[in-house]
């Protein structure tokens, strides 16, 4: 993954920040905001992933939009404007080519949405966000962690080992099960034997006492302060907008949509920014880099010149 | 005030004929760095368990142990576990999180400690012992030594006021292991950290040592300063005394007494004073060797993927029946690489590989060629739930009839007669080595391939294991021992090679090999090569300076 100064935002911002986003593209089916959404899911996609997004795009959200933008007008007849009647006798509507377009847009943004999700949300966050109310549930959490690795390590070695031991089984499934069982049994005994000094670490730094706590990974900071209120200000003046039906898109029978008006131009502009908040981030912070290094090699030229 | 206080404790296990422990009395003073020794299972651990309550064994139990002046029982378990620290032998199986910092924090978090105060602890941790920059790692990713370094951090950061290590450095080569032992010694004298260590290396943890506890059959032999403690092993004649440091084994032969010289330096300075005039020992003649080598290697190269480095760089080594080869080189020459490769696990992508001079082109099974290899932990090797229905597995496989009497005779090679009816997983390390040699001999190998056949065996138990190697040696098979231990690879090899960055870097007799490096070369040779520039075992200085006086 690239540099993304989103990623060090504190983990509850970031997750909030994937709630609001997501939350209003799936719920609001409107060309313009869904339009916002796949494009700022898009570019923050690209930001994060680069070429591996691409990749994305074309094996997976392309076949998924083909799909769901062909098959609904194929499919779903309602609507009152007819472009053209199928063999069968059935109707092409032009609001079901729109409806098939728009929702084909919306599952392209929420896919895009959850690849940056993953990207962000790595597994310390979440057991960050999530141990502070159950600390054992983040201990369990890391110790699968390690231990599930650590077990396959083991099978391969152990597996490795008997080889001098076994003949190799080439083709005969008998003796390939008879040598799994034995690298199973070796695996099973090690990991048995293993729990114990496990639990007498454990026990020797003091674990099973009342009153345990977690490591604070993350400091929540003036910068996630002003993000997170920023954010609710955007989440809740484009909810506003959509719930008091300045922003509405109707597809059926027949296309309506609400007049553009102040109160809908503030809710599309903040949800353009709610969307962009990561770009915006990652920007302010190149540009505040740009400036500081900038300087300092100055400071430095003079420093050398003189 | 002392740390600790055992007195009279006796303690046998469940089961058990003759007490682990066998009246035991010691003081620890504060801030005094205590070494505890003795053979395997001569009760080291067992003492060391029984000063910490969550981790005494069970069984009966009689004496006391106080600690700061105070019945260790009445010591409630939170104070217990931030006040005494404990670390133990295996550095993986004894972390409990996947990523540094928990692991760091883990004990904080169990004391319930504020949030603020664990920042800080575990801040202070992380660059104190220099692991900032592991700091968001996954453990897994860490070397044995930082795993070992990352245990004592975390006890660290509970802010104990001693520390007890159970054969810390026993499962790390010898760099990582001196690391280790340093900071340990640092931790003593910079903040005054109470430190009960039991170890086999003590060439290197005899110095640091105020006092030495000499332990056998579960009874304290000797107790004094590692000076005083080594001499009255040697008036006893105790077995312990061939575990002592090469120079007081030396000084204490030659009678340089006063005082007894501990640490290589001190060594050369006894012996420049004893004014020995300069000799060298006759060279071995050149070793004869079979016509086709058992493996032969020709410009190997090999790397793991595909956009990955070469970890084999136009690597050659020849193997010939009837012959110990001992390879040496630091971690990451690529040593585990080419055993793997030289099994046939992995497949070299240039260069020519010959197993009893035949061509091996693909990956090929070390079974049917007759190539066996032992991992470095022999735990990999067992199957079964006893010794015995292990080694019958074993010997079943290879087939052939008259498979009781393989067995009876790799049984007699190894000297395992009375572990066949335990379990693998219950036997010392060195037991464990043995039956996993034993169990590969069942399968009639012709190469043999050792990866740190002797890590964590004590002096007595090596010995043996060298004397078994030789009898094996002896029977024709080419062994490749691949090892940090330089004295043992010093005493039983023929042949010794250098490994580095992917190849042999330079190969020699072992004699000539050992005397000609300066780092990687005995104790004993680093002692006295001013004098006898190519003796390499303490016997052979000794001999020689004993036939001058």
């Amino acid at each position: 993954m690239r540099r993304d100064a989103f990623h060090t935002v504190h983990p509850a911002v970031d997750l909030a920040f994937f709630l609001f986003v997501m939350l209003i593209t799936a719920f609001v089916l409107h060309p313009a905001v869904t339009g916002i959404s796949l494009a700022a899911a898009l570019t923050y996609a690209i930001c994060l992933k680069g070429r591996k997004t691409l990749r994305l795009c074309l094996t997976f959200v392309l076949p998924v939009v083909v799909i769901v933008a062909v098959f609904n007008p194929l499919f779903n007849h309602a609507g009152t404007t007819v472009l053209f009647y199928m063999k069968n006798g059935n109707a092409v509507t032009m609001e079901a080519v729109l409806y098939g377009a728009v929702s084909a847009c919306m599952f392209a943004a929420l896919i895009l949405w959850c690849s940056c999700l993953t990207a962000v949300m790595t597994s310390d966050k979440y057991v960050y966000l999530f141990g502070r109310a159950i600390p054992t549930l983040s201990l369990v959490f890391s110790m699968v962690l390690r231990f599930v690795p650590r077990l396959f390590a083991r099978i391969k070695l152990v597996s490795e080992a008997q080889k001098s031991v076994a003949p190799s089984f080439g083709k005969s499934p008998i003796k390939a099960a008879s040598h799994g069982l034995s690298v199973l049994s070796a695996t099973v005994t090690w990991a048995l034997e293993s729990a114990v000094t496990v639990s007498d670490s454990m026990h020797s730094r003091g674990y099973g006492l009342p009153g345990r706590t977690s490591f604070p990974l993350f400091r929540f900071d003036r910068r996630d302060a002003v993000l997170g209120i920023s954010m609710l200000v955007c989440f809740a003046l484009s909810a506003a907008a959509m719930a008091t039906g300045h922003i509405r898109f109707r597809f059926y029978p027949s296309v309506k949509y609400s007049p553009a008006d102040a109160l809908s131009l503030i809710g599309y502009a903040a949800f353009l920014i709610l969307c962009i908040t990561p770009l915006l981030l990652n920007i302010w912070e190149r540009a505040s880099l740009a400036r500081a290094l900038g300087s300092g090699s100055f400071s430095k030229k003079t420093a050398d010149g003189g | 005030m002392a740390s600790y206080s055992v007195k009279d404790l006796t303690f046998t296990y469940p089961n058990g004929a003759s007490p682990a422990l066998d009246s035991v009395s010691f003081d620890a003073a504060e801030g005094e760095f205590l070494l505890v020794i003795g053979r395997s299972g001569c009760g080291k651990s067992t003492l060391l368990r029984h000063l910490k309550t969550v981790l005494a064994p069970h069984g009966e139990r009689t004496g006391d142990v106080l600690f700061s002046g105070a019945p260790l029982s009445s010591v409630g378990e939170r104070e217990q576990a931030a006040r005494i620290g404990f670390v133990f032998q295996h550095p993986d199986d004894q972390i409990v999180t996947d990523k540094v910092w928990h692991e760091l924090a883990f004990g904080l978090e169990s004391l319930g400690t504020d949030r603020e105060v664990m920042r800080l602890r575990v801040a202070e941790m992380a660059s104190y012992f220099g692991i900032e920059e592991l700091f968001d790692r996954s453990v897994a990713e860490l070397s044995g030594g930082q795993k070992q370094l990352l245990n004592l951090a975390s006890v660290m950061a509970l802010n104990p006021d001693v520390l007890i290590l159970d054969e810390p450095t026993s499962q790390l080569d010898p760099i990582a292991a001196f690391d280790f032992l340093s900071t340990v010694k640092r931790l003593n004298t910079e903040l005054g950290i109470t430190v009960i260590l039991s170890e086999h290396r003590l060439e290197e943890a005899m110095p640091f040592a105020d006092r030495v506890i000499v332990m056998e059959g579960g009874r304290i032999e000797v107790c004094g300063g590692p000076r005083e403690a080594a001499l009255k092993l040697y008036e006893t004649s105790s077995p312990m005394f061939r575990a002592m440091p090469t120079a007081a084994r030396i000084g204490c032969a030659l009678g340089m007494t006063a005082p007894l010289p501990l640490t290589v330096n001190e060594g050369r300075a006894a012996l420049r004073a004893l004014g020995l005039e300069k000799k060298l020992l006759p060279a071995a003649e050149a070793p004869r060797h079979a016509e086709t080598p058992a493996v032969e290697a020709k410009g190997l190269f090999f790397r793991y993927e595909k956009d990955g480095c070469d970890v084999l760089k136009g690597l050659d080594i020849k193997l010939y029946p009837g012959e110990i080869y001992g390879l040496v080189g630091g971690n990451g020459a690529g040593k585990s690489t080419l055993l793997s490769v030289l099994s046939g696990v992995s497949v070299p992508y240039r260069g020519k590989l010959y197993i009893n001079g035949e061509r091996k082109k693909a990956a090929f099974g070390a079974f049917e060629e007759r190539v066996s290899m032992l991992h470095q932990d022999p735990r990999t090797l067992f199957s079964a739930d006893t010794v015995a229905d292990d080694l019958k597995k074993a010997a079943y496989g290879r087939g052939g009839g008259n498979e009781d009497e393989r067995i009876s005779e790799a049984v007699r090679l190894m000297d395992i007669e009375d572990l066949l009816g335990r379990h693998p997983y219950d036997l010392s390390g060195g037991e464990q080595q043995r039956a996993a040699i034993a169990k590969v001999l069942l399968t009639e190998p012709r190469v043999l391939l050792l990866d740190e056949p002797t890590k964590g065996m004590d002096a007595s138990i090596k010995e043996v294991f060298g004397r078994k190697l030789l009898e094996l040696k002896k029977a024709g098979l080419a062994i490749l021992l691949v090892s940090h231990d330089i004295e043992f690879c010093a005493e039983y090899a023929d042949r010794a090679g250098f490994m580095f960055d992917g190849a042999i870097a330079s190969e020699n007799t072992a004699r000539e090999f050992f005397c000609e490096n300066t780092f990687y070369t005995t104790a004993a040779n680093r002692t006295a090569r001013d004098v006898y520039r190519n003796a390499l075992l303490t016997g052979e200085v000794i001999g020689l300076a004993r036939k001058e006086g």
